[in-house]
């Protein structure tokens, strides 16, 4: 078990992580995720024992690491900027850590060819790192942390730099590798998709914050606030920015910047009576959990006016606008709508999140089945 | 804005074939996106149509001009690249004006052009800010919107939203294309993300090696791929792709999956009544047409043993493997199964393609 205590990075002034506690269990793969400059890679260095806290601690197995140099921690890690040897080849790079814990020759030949063949990069064995493209380098990179055994695997967006096809690939070899050999990960990446995809558990991390933490099907169906609600999904959550009033005693939202009502829950009107007007009322709408009508029906009455609308084959994407914001809507391929169209949607409590100042205080009905 | 027409357009670097002959016409007004993996000469081409490399042999025509040899400069084409850096000390309006005014356009009309590229994107209110006041995103945007502000008689965009996260890209992709839309550009559009041409293009030319594999309309590629490598590179998931065996003496509309039966395609009916179906086929379906099922039925029939389970949200992506062939399923959002678990896969026949497994060409057409 890897425990984060109070974790906290400053360089000068600036706080890079802040107050963090996480607990990584045994055979856990728990993905850290997060925006550019969110503390993910700088978390994954003081757990390498490469930066040193500012303060709180890191107890591994129940010991403290204060102290332990990296070396001594067991741990392999890729980074997001990969140092390979320059002077060896791709096979003398993959043999490396093996050699170094004295493996007999016969068993790294087999450990390296099996891991290249994983990573598709058995055609480069001979070649030097230098002669190598961004995406070859970081599968190397990859396969020279993978093949050794180690307490914790520590990857730092191990595959963000391949191209669509051979990262998606990519993504479900790594999950059966560390699977197959039961590891202990802590995997950081920006890609919703693959935070989802890959891990037991996903911490959310935002401005050096802990934002929630999570199986991935509750930071997906439950986020608990605006932040994380944004983040993870694809395509994101759309935003409408509302004003809450009780029309005739039934609670209802007004969409900022148009004369479009719609109902509100009776819990979400009991907590904003309670609370009053928040700064920030928003309501969230996935782009898959809602859908678009060409005509006005019982269900489908919010009106949008069609912005673009996306090919992608199996399905569209389609943006309207709804008040001063864009939504966007996954709608059926035969669904043809036109640019300046009138759409109609249906945000009914049962679809929608609505946040208050932030918060996450109604979720779409159908998850409470 | 002009039409643009390549006609057997050659280059080489040495002994290198970047690109083999390519011939094509993009209407005016269309928006054309040139797709293929890194070294398809998608690039070289439009460098060619750019004026910034030379072309080796071949032809390329603007509103039926002959430009081969016209300077880069008097091409009128403007190139949109990665960078959107604003001028800092410049606000919105006096970025977006910039271009405009080097072009020597009037007052009068740099400030009609300002506002409605605006309104297009929605930054009105923002064109008295200078860019330290403005959210990234906006900042991409006003940036987009300065690229595309003049009106050249050809738009050629590199990669333009590559390097941004997956949020800001599928917002700049749906400006861009109402961008297009509104303003009537001609515009080449280059990519290596399929998704990406698929979204914005009105038709997409397919590239590998140097030459056109495909040429057609997003739906029309997705539907009907030309040959393999079409079918392999549009979609996400990808195609999956099964060699397969036809032997019309155990069953004229049944192929062999190495003793697996999978039932014909249903569109393949002409073709087995000419007998114009080869030995050696290969099979293609899309992930999102294969039902999975716990238990054999008369429907699922295709034994598949669970590699890896991918929750992604809006679906799940069930990679499995059929005997030595990795295929991936599109499943249900809940849809959980463990490695290694056997599941029983129906192939839905309306949805799946014969290809010629020794050419690569498609055999068949989906209505």
């Amino acid at each position: 078990m890897l425990e984060l205590r109070s974790l906290t990075k400053k360089f000068g002034e600036t706080i890079a992580v802040s107050d963090l506690n996480i607990i990584c269990a045994e055979r856990e793969f728990l993905v850290i995720f997060g925006p550019a400059g969110a503390g993910k890679t700088t978390t994954l260095r003081m757990i390498a024992g490469v930066l040193q806290p500012t303060s709180g601690d890191i107890n591994f197995r129940g010991r403290s690491l204060k102290g332990v140099p990296p070396e001594h921690r067991n741990m392999s890690m890729v980074f997001e900027y990969y140092a390979l040897y320059s002077h060896l080849s791709v096979f003398e790079n993959l043999a490396f850590p093996l050699r170094a814990r004295r493996f007999p020759d016969d068993e790294i030949e087999k450990l390296v060819k099996r891991m290249a063949d994983i990573l598709q990069i058995s055609e480069l064995l001979d070649r030097r790192p230098g002669f190598l493209s961004g995406g070859q380098r970081q599968r190397v990179a990859l396969g020279r942390t993978l093949v050794r055994d180690a307490d914790v695997y520590l990857l730092d967006e191990p595959i963000s730099h391949l191209d669509a096809k051979l990262r998606h690939r990519m993504r479900g070899e790594l999950k059966a590798i560390c699977a197959e050999k039961e590891a202990t990960v802590i995997h950081v990446t920006h890609d919703s998709r693959e935070a989802m995809a890959l891990s037991d558990r996903i911490a959310v991390i935002n401005k050096g914050k802990l934002m929630q933490i999570g199986p991935p099907d509750e930071i997906f169906y439950r986020p608990g606030n605006e932040f994380v609600a944004g983040f993870v999904g694809e395509p994101p959550m759309s935003f409408v920015d509302v004003e809450y009033t009780e029309e005739e005693g039934q609670p209802t939202f007004h969409i900022t910047g148009d004369d479009t009502q719609l109902p509100a829950s009776l819990e979400v009107g009991a907590y904003l009576n309670e609370k009053g007007q928040p700064d920030s009322l928003r309501l969230g709408v996935r782009a898959t959990e809602v859908s678009a009508m060409p005509a006005k029906d019982e269900t489908h009455n919010v009106p949008g006016e069609v912005y673009v609308t996306e090919t992608l084959g199996h399905r569209n994407i389609l943006t309207a606008k709804l008040g001063n914001k864009l939504v966007q809507v996954v709608t059926p391929p035969e669904f043809a709508f036109k640019v300046k169209d009138i759409v109609w949607l249906d945000l009914s409590p049962a679809n929608v999140y609505v946040f208050s100042d932030g918060l996450t205080i109604a979720y779409p009905r159908h998850q409470d089945s | 804005m002009s039409s643009v027409a390549l006609e057997k357009v050659w280059k080489k670097y040495g002994d290198v074939e970047a690109v083999r002959g390519i011939s094509m016409d993009i209407a005016d007004g269309e928006f054309m996106s040139f797709l293929g993996p890194s070294g398809c000469g998608k690039s070289s081409t439009m460098r060619m149509i750019a004026g910034l490399e030379e072309i080796t042999s071949g032809n390329i025509y603007f509103d039926g001009e002959l430009i081969t040899n016209v300077k880069p400069r008097d091409r009128n084409v403007a190139m949109a690249f990665e960078t959107y850096a604003l001028y800092p000390t410049l606000n919105v309006y006096e970025n977006l004006a910039f271009p405009l005014r080097a072009a020597k356009w009037s007052a009068a009309d740099v400030d009609s052009r300002v506002r409605e590229i605006a309104t297009i994107l929605e930054m009105t209110d923002l064109l008295d800010r200078k860019p330290a006041n403005l959210s990234s995103g906006q900042q991409q945007l006003a940036g987009l919107g300065r690229a595309l502000a003049r009106k050249p008689r050809v738009f050629l965009l590199d990669e333009p939203i590559s390097h941004l996260d997956t949020r800001q890209r599928g917002r700049m992709r749906a400006y861009i294309k109402r961008l297009h839309m509104e303003l009537g550009y001609t515009m080449i559009y280059v990519t290596h993300d399929q998704e990406e041409a698929m979204a914005l293009a009105d038709r997409i030319a397919v590239m590998n090696e140097g030459m056109i594999s495909q040429i057609g309309t997003p739906q029309e590629i997705f539907q009907n791929p030309a040959d393999l490598f079409v079918a392999g590179f549009i979609g996400e998931p990808p195609m999956n792709l099964l060699d397969c065996e036809y032997h019309p003496a155990l069953g004229r509309h049944v192929l062999s999956y190495n003793g697996i039966t999978i039932q014909m395609p249903s569109h393949s009916e002409a073709l087995v009544q000419q007998g114009a179906i080869p030995q050696r086929v290969t099979l293609g379906i899309r992930p999102f047409y294969i039902d999975i099922g716990l238990e054999t039925s008369v429907r699922h029939t295709i034994p598949a043993e669970v590699f890896v389970v991918e929750p992604l949200g809006d679906m799940t992506v069930v990679s499995v493997n059929v005997l030595e062939t990795r295929l991936q399923v599109a499943a249900a959002p809940d849809f959980r199964a463990q490695p290694k678990q056997t599941l029983w896969l129906a192939f839905d026949p309306a949805h799946t393609l014969l290809f010629d497994a020794e050419t690569g060409h498609a055999l068949t057409n989906q209505a």
